[in-house]
């Protein structure tokens, strides 16, 4: 059943290293792409509080009911053959990762017998997902292909109905209560910053510095891997409102150190991946904890958080891409008038000069709000070494112009994180730090 | 424990910020473009090709420093003629004013590499009468083919 948890909340990121293959594909830009992410994210965030009231009645059936719809969609999101159909399914998906996610909780308290172990399984499955879903995405991405995430994950998630086989759950009833708010609305606040860590970061590695995705895959599970090391021993960090408040400062500094990168290597994103991945470890599942912290019937908490996780990175995703796709587009313009004085103040002969010029400014218009691949312009040239200097200098430039394009969102993001000690601080409970 | 948690959490957070933006994190600016307007270092020049470049992008910089725009920027619109116009319109000129400052740019610097001997009288006398008579369309592909005339 974590299975299921996971991959429907992994959904909420795995698509992220597929997204320049999926732009390209359905010849899109990448406000329009980045719809894949929104489509499921807000679908869950909507979904999610009346899927769980659904489920409290009939957990089981509600688990393999969200599960098939999940699967199928799944299928279609696959073999969709154009990007509306894709964003459609995704939403399709949504319902049914909300209906699973929701009636999972109920389940597994059956399960193990106990709330608070049952919301600690169900908050890990949650963090190990979303921390992995970009790294699985990508691998597979490179591997089979973008089609190929949603092809796999049909028949994992339907696997997870065998877990039903035996299980009693029985209705619940009763009123549901007030919603935490203070730790929803951190919660919130931390899913939009994090949106920044996977979308972002993904989309400066593998369309800003062309790093392969599989590669990109390999690089951005230092993230998840920091998440779970962290998560193993987050107890000793205190109570759920320390290690959220520890949490949010980490991903804070992660996120500004993202935005102020030295330099356009992907080693420079090793230690703000780090601080970002443990305090993903350390806030989610004490967030988690806190909303759903003697709240019966559980479900409907659960849905709660789902909701307040889902809409931050809705809202994170509408904020910061066009702060970013604004920035790469100013940049964009000033890389462009130095490439220029590099391709005029190089060795390559004379005649050549103003058409390479030309070639560079023809692809950067045509890039259209994505980043630019000026090594096209190099492909029937010759192969000597003042093209492949003037290739270099060209490519550092518009590295540069790219890495700085990212910073403004990176820093916002940050200042999201920040915002959720408010909350944190606001919240119910005894002073713990 | 609980205090010295957060307070941790923190110091590593400030701490590996200050250190990306000591390692210059913040100070994004792209290579500097040379100001049209001033003198720029002296270049050899050895062959035909080389020659010509050096009275294109001569006429260049005359041409964008009269218009107060960077040489790169006018060389990039020298595509066509359709660039050139969303230049003028972008720096509040008219097609008229950008046109003349083309054809003086390309006077202005085919009369000073007839003084420095880099190229010969015939040469000249032709580029001079394309900046003076051809039209811009015309005049814009010449500079971009210009090889035969010197070849």
């Amino acid at each position: 059943m974590g299975l299921g948890i996971g991959l429907a909340l992994a959904d909420s990121s795995v698509v992220t290293l597929a997204l320049p293959d999926i732009l390209r594909q359905f010849d899109v830009e990448i406000p329009q792409v980045a719809w894949v992410l929104t489509a499921y994210n807000l679908g869950l965030a909507l979904a999610a509080v009346p899927a769980a009231y659904a489920a409290r009645r009939r957990p089981r059936a509600a688990y393999a009911a969200g599960t098939i719809v999940f699967a199928a969609a799944s299928l279609v999101c696959g073999l969709a053959p154009s990007f509306g159909v894709l964003v459609g399914a995704r939403s399709v998906q949504a319902l049914g990762g909300a209906l699973l996610v929701c009636a999972a909780l109920d389940l597994l308290t059956a399960i193990d017998g106990s709330d608070a172990r049952a919301v600690r399984t169900w908050a890990t499955a949650g963090v190990v997902g979303a921390a992995l879903g970009p790294a699985a995405g990508g691998i597979l991405t490179e591997t089979l292909g973008w089609e190929s995430i949603f092809l796999v994950q049909a028949p994992l998630a339907l696997l997870t109905v065998v877990a039903l086989v035996g299980l009693q759950a029985r209705p619940v009833r009763g009123p549901a209560g007030r919603p935490h708010i203070p730790a929803n609305l951190a919660l919130l606040l931390i899913s939009g910053a994090l949106t920044a860590a996977l979308f972002l970061l993904v989309l400066l590695l593998v369309d800003g510095w062309r790093i392969n995705p599989a590669v990109a895959g390999v690089i951005v599970t230092v993230l998840p891997a920091a998440a779970i090391a962290t998560g193993r021993v987050a107890h000793r960090f205190g109570g759920s409102r320390t290690r959220a408040a520890s949490g949010a400062v980490l991903i804070a500094g992660g996120l500004g150190a993202l935005g102020v990168l030295p330099g356009s290597d992907w080693l420079w994103t090793v230690a703000p991946q780090v601080l970002v991945g443990a305090g993903l470890g350390l806030s989610l599942s004490a967030l988690t904890e806190r909303a759903l912290e003697g709240r019966s019937p559980q479900a409907v908490h659960g849905g709660w958080t789902i909701a307040a996780r889902h809409a931050g990175v809705v809202i994170g995703l509408l904020l910061l891409t066009p702060v970013f796709t604004t920035a790469l587009d100013r940049n964009e313009d000033r890389a462009l008038r130095a490439g220029a004085a590099a391709v005029l103040d190089s060795s390559i002969p004379p005649l050549e000069k103003l058409g390479l010029a030309q070639d560079v400014l023809a692809i950067v218009r045509a890039s259209d709000r994505e980043v630019p691949d000026v090594r096209e312009a190099f492909v029937d040239r010759p192969d000597d070494e003042a093209y492949r200097s003037l290739q270099a200098t060209l490519v550092s430039e518009l590295d540069r112009a790219v890495t700085a394009a990212f910073s403004r969102p990176f820093l916002l993001a940050a200042l999201l994180a920040l915002a959720a000690l408010i909350p944190i601080a606001w919240s119910r409970g005894k002073v713990s730090v | 424990m609980k205090a010295v948690a957060f307070v941790a959490s923190c110091v590593v957070a400030v701490a590996l910020v200050a250190t990306y933006v000591a390692l210059g994190g913040t100070s994004y600016e792209p290579t500097p473009v040379a100001n049209p307007c001033a003198p720029r270092p002296h270049r050899e020049a050895t062959g035909n090709d080389e020659r010509l470049e050096l009275v294109v992008l001569a006429a260049a910089d005359a041409a964008a420093c009269r218009l107060g725009v960077s040489r790169e920027e006018l060389v990039l619109a020298l595509r066509s003629v359709d660039e050139l116009d969303q230049l003028a319109a972008k720096e509040g000129k008219s097609r008229d004013e950008l046109e003349q400052a083309l054809r003086d740019g390309l006077v202005r610097a085919v009369g000073q590499a007839q003084g420095e001997d880099l190229i010969g009288d015939t040469t000249a006398g032709a580029l001079r009468f394309a900046a003076e008579h051809l039209p811009l369309g015309l005049l814009l592909d010449v500079l971009r083919r210009a090889s035969s005339i010197l070849g």
